[in-house]
Order: structure tokens, then sequence, then C-alpha cells
């Protein structure tokens, strides 16, 4: 394994691959958990932790699980990594765990997860793929963070709970709500694209 | 042949593996994630109970038994006595399953000093409005000999308009901890004097 390959893969996660612009992959909790700054990154960093080290175990153990079964392998090491990610936000982040609910365990079938493991780690070696998931696991931390950033802000007036404009300003209340969530990832997927463009970057999505 | 074996065992290890770790987890944080529940989801009903911050009240819990059931007892000091108790009781036959009520009992009065609400789940707008201090507040100053009921069944407590099942099930919690307090008063005490001689 070169160096290059290692520092392409590290930072592939933050413009190539980033997820959930680029690989359009795990848009539920993008657009379900993102009302706030604080969930989008609370969500972004269970997602993170979960999908650097199911990528580590998987790809060690990719040479001894058998093809045929090898979905249900990952979903049970998955399953397992995200209860435990589970407990330990139960125990140490309350709060954040009972705003972030159902979303949390649901990461089990998130695309991302499931897709790193069967795109990249059932084929590439441990710390490549651990490399990988961090890379992606961040790509998707900050995605989320600026999605609920722009939300609060505008739809709150607030940022990691934080006021930002005066008593005069008037939120936009729905972007807090379903449609919000929609209109804010079909702008920044937008712009995405056309800053793609610009640039001359082929155009892949995915 | 062989690879089927080799399907099975693999999965099965992987199976085996997984549960055992999480079992580890669960063991090793299970009292904390307790503690914090306690914490987030009793912790404000208490604070509103007793006028104190949760984590100066929160410790002060002793649980009876009675039959198969435990009862968590919250109590605070007033001085060097025990004056003021919140039992936590199920208001069985909500709309949206049982709710998880606490009831505070002055004991020296022999009044109750408030019913809250610590879990439900209940239709948002109509029996969520349990919440409401001006439902909540019908409790205070209740006595705790006689059982409360509803203004339609003769008592005193104004039900929530178009939520009567889940008012009766409010009730029906209050007068459970009333028939708790009746039978085991002398229980509790004990029980508190005996955690205050230990700590």
């Amino acid at each position: 394994m070169s160096k290059g390959k290692l520092g392409a893969t590290l930072t592939a996660g933050l413009w190539k691959r980033l997820p959930p612009f680029r690989l359009v992959l795990g848009l539920c909790p993008s657009l379900a958990v993102t009302t706030s700054a604080e969930n989008g990154l609370g969500m972004g960093i269970a997602l993170a932790l979960v999908v650097t080290m199911s990528n580590g175990i998987i790809s060690a153990l990719r040479k001894l699980i058998p093809a045929k079964v090898r979905i249900a392998s990952y979903i049970v090491i998955i399953a397992t990594l995200v209860s435990i990610v589970e407990t330990l936000m139960k125990a140490y982040f309350f709060p954040l765990s009972e705003q972030l609910g159902i979303y949390i365990p649901l990461i089990v079938v998130n695309c991302i997860v499931l897709g790193r493991a069967e795109g990249f780690a059932a084929k590439n070696p441990p710390l490549l793929s651990m490399a990988d998931g961090l890379s992606v696991g961040i790509g998707y931390t900050l995605s989320l963070t600026l999605i609920g950033s722009i939300r609060e802000i505008l739809g709150v007036g607030s940022w990691f709970g934080l006021p930002v404009f005066g008593a005069a300003f008037e939120p936009l209340a729905f972007l807090v709500l379903a449609p919000g969530a929609f209109i804010t990832i079909g702008i920044l997927l937008g712009i995405q694209n056309l800053f793609s463009r610009w640039r001359g970057e082929k155009f892949v999505q995915g | 042949m062989s690879e089927i074996v080799r399907m099975v065992v693999v999965l099965s290890l992987i199976a085996a593996i997984c549960s055992a770790v999480l079992t580890f987890a669960h063991q090793g944080l299970g009292p904390r994630i307790d503690q914090q529940t306690d914490l987030y989801v009793r912790g404000p009903a208490l604070e509103r109970l007793f006028g104190k911050p949760a984590t100066e009240v929160l410790h002060n819990k002793v649980v009876i038994a009675v039959g198969d059931q435990a009862i968590p007892v919250f109590f605070a000091r007033e001085g060097d006595r025990v004056s003021t108790i919140a039992v936590e009781a199920t208001g069985k036959g909500g709309f949206g399953g049982d709710l998880k009520l606490m009831v505070g009992v002055d004991l020296d009065a022999g009044q109750q000093t408030g019913m809250e609400v610590v879990s439900h789940s209940e239709t948002p707008g109509l029996g969520a409005r349990i919440d409401e201090i001006s439902f909540r507040r019908q409790w205070q100053g209740l006595p705790t000999d006689t059982p409360v009921a509803l203004t339609k069944d003769g008592g005193k407590i104004d039900a929530i308009s178009g939520a009567t099942t889940t008012s009766l099930a409010a009730v029906g919690g209050t007068n459970e901890v009333i028939r708790f307090l009746r039978d085991h008063k002398e229980e509790i005490v004990q029980a508190i004097a005996k955690r205050e001689a230990g700590s």
C-alpha cells in the first residue's frame, strides 16, 4: 500500500465521495435529524464511528467470510457496532440520544455503512478501509452539520443553541419542518453540482 | 457441502462474538444508563414536586416491594425530618398505553403536593395536555386519606375535555398511590430511616 493511496482515500470522503451530496446515500437521516446543528453533528459522529469500525472489522474478516453470506455477516457486525454506539450515547449524551431517537438504531440500515462495506472494505486491506470509513464519516458529519446549521440559523435564529440574530429577527419556521429539509438539501446539491461543472470535473453522481 | 458448513460456522461465530460483546457493553454501562434515565426522565418531575435540583433528590430513593412490584419512593428532608415524599405509580388504561406518574405527598399535613407525569404516549393536543399545569395543579392540597375522582363521578378533578380516558388513568394512578400509602406507610418510614442510618 503506497502512501499516496492512503492520502487519496483519506481526502476522497471530503469531496469526491462526500456523503450525502456526492454519494446521494443516507438521505433519510440527513433529512430527518438536521433540525439543528447539534443534532447534525451528533448523528454524523455516530455514523463516522460506526462506519470506521465496521470497515476495519469487515476488511479484516474479508477473506474469512464466504461470499454467499457476506451481507448477513456485514449486517450482524454493523448492528452490533450500532448497538454499542447507541448504548454509549445513552450513557454519556442522554439528551442528544433522546433527540436523535430512532435514527441512531437506523444507522444499521444506512446505505452509506453497507455501501462502504460492500464497495470498499470487502476489497481493500483494513487500514485503508478504516481510512475510507473515517473520511466518509467526517464528510458526512461536516455535511450534516452544515445542513443543520443552515436550518437552525435561518429557521430558529440560533446556532448550537446560541442566539445569532437579535430579537427583531423573524425566523423562517418552515426550514425546521420537513419541507425545509428537502429545500435545503436540494439547494446545496445544486450549488455543489454547479461548482463541479464550473471546475470542469467529469460529472459523476454516486 | 463443505461450503455450506463453512457458511454456517462463520456466521454463527460472528453472531456469537457479537452477542458476547453486546452483553458485556450492556452490563458495563447499564447502571450509568439507569442513572441518566433517572436524571433526565424522572428529574424534571422531581424538581417540580420538591422545588429542588434533581441531583439533590435523586439519590434519596428507596424501593418498596409490594407483591411482585417494586415501587420507587423519593424523599426530601426538611431539617432532619422527612416531610415530603414522591411515589411513583402507573396510571393504567391511558389512551396510548399506561402513564407513568409521580405523586407528591406531604406526610405531616396528610396532603398531596402535586401530580407529575413522568412519561406518557397520549395523543398530542388531547391526552398529551395532561402535562399542562392547569390540569396538574388540581392535585395540590388534596387529602391523602380519600380517593380522588373526576367531577363527573363526584370528585374534584376536572377532566381534560376530549381526553376522559387519559384523565381517568391519571386519577386511577393517584388512587393506587393512596392505597399504597394507607397500607405501607410504616414500611416507607422504616425504609427511609434505615437508608438514613446507613448513609
